[in-house]
């Protein structure tokens, strides 16, 4: 009796463990969209609770309707605090009589995930950040007004705009989305221990690096060399120092690609091959996954270099905290011949079609305040992503910036000494590529792989995801 | 008169016939919506491809799970789900059962030691997967400090799955022990007392009363840490993101990433059917 008892307990644990389960990943977009709507309708409340005050003055001495529009950004922390403070004095010093709210969407991977699942319901916003790699996707959604059309009816002069950024997200001569946040990647280095080493020439290749590997660990008091993180981005910075193409069809600028090119073209071995002999070295041992895994390294003084994003150097200034001298340099390349550039990464500004005229002149302001010289100076300084807007430079705010953090203007060099041939892939499946890229170099350098054997393991891999993609969506 | 009188009393035995039912409503609702829906749902999409937006698009009939099967990656991931499940489960239970025999017993300090021993169970696997990455941290974690070692745990295939296996055997320990707990109060204590009285030690004791006397709790702990070790998603995504290479790539977080990283629900839903089916089997296998 007792034991039939705690079977009918077991079963049915069991059962509802099981459908628990299911129930989670089965019906995403039934379950995220409700979930949605209830996040965005309590920091809906919450923001213009919060704004409440603050809106008061504004709105009593404006008459007319009020222009709501909502905002998806993917900004936490600092970040999230000066785009706040933005959002803010334009609500405030607005004379359209502009209402934005935002909302934070959690990470890039995260807003987009959310986005797809809104639109079903028809109930998204009228301004999403998303991140570079979600570009191609965007534009084939069919559900953005392209930037540019917003840009044409204003007579806006496009080449405010920095241009190597600005050619990142134009498409077939049209800007589809406003530029807002980009970076690049740069190479840091601990400017003691190069000292101490005797070392005066920085390395600007990845076979360069592995020279002066040695000398860092025993002259130079490193406990390595370099701690270099197994993240899809740099692979594909790489194929850009390399000038050589990610995927076909232009790299997926004159079409959307069908396949990856970085096969073919040899740019994914030259990538592997000088990797793997950073890491057999032992120049560069695996320190983990992503963008920032090799930054712990660096700032606790490790580690004599790291590769990461310009957007990272305030956080690694903070964390070395005076330590030992922070250098900055250019992206490395991969062989002593590259000609290449960087292309950027970050994120940009997408106007989602509502068909409401009254909104998408609405979200223009915005989208102009938030580029203006003046909004981008003060994000550059808050933030370390790069100012936009070339006039941007003429502020103060950027001056005094640059001035405290002189390693920033590599980041700004390396962007200006780029070429907008050097722009960077698009591709649908971007997301999946960057975690198949990841999972070979991992298996490369744990297992012994032949680069070569990777190289086809990840065309293949991500050629399959493209016809897939290019399958039930064309 | 006689004749509504027994209309009534017809009226009464039906709504005695129908009462439960109504009582079942509720939860039925509820459980449809939120269960059962979403379950043929799953069952449906697995036969599709579905586009960006998750919708089913192309009816493929089995085309999703051929392809499962045929993958190396899938088969992987089956093949590191199972090895983390035996882990898991041995740890877990090994825990509660000496956490619980050892606090079977009364002394000063008990009430400390049994919290402590079922503390785990109201730690979030998300932030006991937190601590445990600064912890195993290569350069600032405590281990190496230590252990006075250089090894990037998590980002070296021997070590990664054993180490999350070993978290979550951890955390899973602390509901066993409240089982094993409960399951040791109610042996008699005076079998023990006879037990003493002819000669046994502990050690037979142990083995011929209490685990005896444990088996029917046994049984369902048992059942209940395989459930729990196969679903086990946080600690995988916040530690190694299944990583490195594959090494970690449980089939939960598998899913996970094929439906809310690539977009393709058509092969997640496979997957999980695949899953329920597994755990299925192996619970009718052991009842």
């Amino acid at each position: 009796m007792k034991k039939n008892m705690l079977r009918v307990a077991a079963g049915a644990a069991m059962a509802s463990m099981l459908f628990s389960a299911c129930g989670s990943t089965s019906a995403p977009n039934a379950g995220t969209s409700a979930a949605q709507t209830e996040t965005q309708t309590s920091s809906a409340a919450d923001a213009s609770a919060a704004k409440a005050s603050s809106e008061d003055s504004s709105a009593s001495s404006a008459s007319g309707d009020k222009t709501e529009i909502t905002f998806w950004h993917s900004m936490g922390g600092v970040n999230g605090q000066a785009l706040d403070y933005l959002i803010n004095k334009f609500n405030e010093e607005n004379d359209k009589n502009i209402h934005v709210t935002a909302e934070f969407q959690g990470e890039y991977d995260d807003a987009i995930n959310k986005l797809k699942s809104a639109q079903i319901g028809n109930m998204g916003a009228d301004l999403v950040q998303i991140y570079d790699i979600g570009t191609r996707f965007m534009i084939d959604s069919g559900w953005v007004v392209p930037m540019q059309e917003l840009i044409d009816a204003d007579g806006w002069d496009v080449s405010k705009l920095e241009p190597n950024i600005a050619a990142y997200y134009t498409v077939d001569n049209k800007l589809y989305s406003m530029p807002f946040n980009s970076s690049t990647p740069i190479l840091y280095y601990n400017k003691d221990m190069f000292d101490k080493a005797g070392i005066t020439e920085i390395p600007d290749s990845l076979p360069a690096i592995g020279k002066v590997a040695d000398k860092l660990v025993k002259d130079g008091g490193a406990g390595e060399a370099i701690s270099l993180s197994i993240y899809g981005w740099f692979f594909e910075q790489f194929c850009c120092k390399q000038g050589l193409a990610y995927v076909d069809n232009g790299n997926g600028r004159e079409a959307a690609a069908t396949k990856v090119a970085f096969d073919s073209n040899g740019a994914a071995v030259n990538i592997l091959k000088a990797w793997k002999d950073l890491y057999t070295s032992g120049a560069a041992p695996m320190v983990g996954r992503g963008g920032d895994a090799g930054l712990v390294d660096f700032s606790s003084g490790k580690s004599a270099m790291t590769l990461g994003s310009t957007a990272s150097l305030k956080q690694v200034l903070e964390d070395v905290n005076g330590k030992f001298e922070v250098g900055t340099a250019y992206f490395p390349k991969v062989s002593d011949s590259d000609k290449g550039g960087v292309s950027i990464g970050g994120a940009s500004l997408w106007a989602l079609d509502n068909k409401d005229d009254a909104k998408k002149a609405a979200t223009w302001e915005f989208v102009k305040f938030l580029v203006s010289p003046e909004s981008q100076a003060y994000w550059n300084a808050q933030t370390g992503y790069f100012p936009v807007t070339t006039a941007a430079h003429d502020e103060q705010v950027f001056k005094d910036n640059l001035a405290k953090y002189p390693q920033f203007g590599t980041a700004i060099d390396q962007l200006h000494d780029s070429t907008p041939e050097s722009a960077g892939a698009l591709l649908s499946v971007f997301p999946e590529a960057r975690q198949i890229v990841e999972t070979e170099i991992e298996n490369m350098l744990n297992n012994d792989a032949s680069p070569e054997d990777t190289a086809s393991k990840m065309a293949e891999q991500i050629n399959s995801a493209i016809s897939d993609y290019n399958l039930v969506n064309g | 008169m006689n004749h509504s009188s027994s209309r009534i009393s017809r009226i009464r035995n039906v709504f005695s016939a129908t009462e439960p039912y109504l009582y079942l409503v509720p939860s039925i609702l509820i459980f449809s919506i939120f269960l059962f829906w979403p379950f043929f749902k799953t069952i449906y999409l697995s036969f599709y491809k579905t586009n960006k937006l998750g919708q089913a698009k192309l009816f493929v009939g089995i085309g999703n799970y051929k392809e499962l099967f045929q993958s190396s990656a899938f088969i992987n991931s089956l093949y590191v789900t199972l090895v983390f499940v035996i882990i898991v489960v041995s740890i877990s239970m090994l825990l509660g059962l000496i956490g619980a025999i050892l606090c079977n017993k009364t002394f000063p300090g008990i009430r400390f030691f049994s919290t402590a021993y079922a503390l785990p169970m109201a730690i979030a696997s998300s932030s006991a997967a937190m601590i445990f990455r600064i912890m195993l941290h290569p350069s600032i974690g405590i281990v190496n400090k230590l252990l006075h070692l250089n090894i990037n745990w998590l980002a070296d295939p021997r070590y990664a799955l054993v180490l999350v296996a070993i978290l979550t055997g951890w955390l899973n320990s602390g509901i066993d022990f409240l089982y094993f707990s409960a399951g040791l109060a109610s042996i008699d204590e005076t079998i023990y007392e006879r037990a003493s009285v002819d000669g046994a030690g502990p050690v037979r004791q142990f083995v011929h009363l209490t685990l005896p006397g444990l088996s029917p709790i046994l049984f369902y702990t048992i059942v209940v840490n395989i459930i729990q070790a196969f679903q086990s998603f946080g600690q995988v995504k916040i530690l190694t993101q299944g990583g490195p290479g594959d090494a970690t790539n449980l089939i939960v977080y598998s899913i996970y990433r094929d439906a809310f990283f690539n977009y393709r629900f058509g092969s997640a839903a496979a997957e999980s059917v695949i899953l329920f089916v597994i755990i299925m089997c192996l619970t009718l296998l052991m009842f």
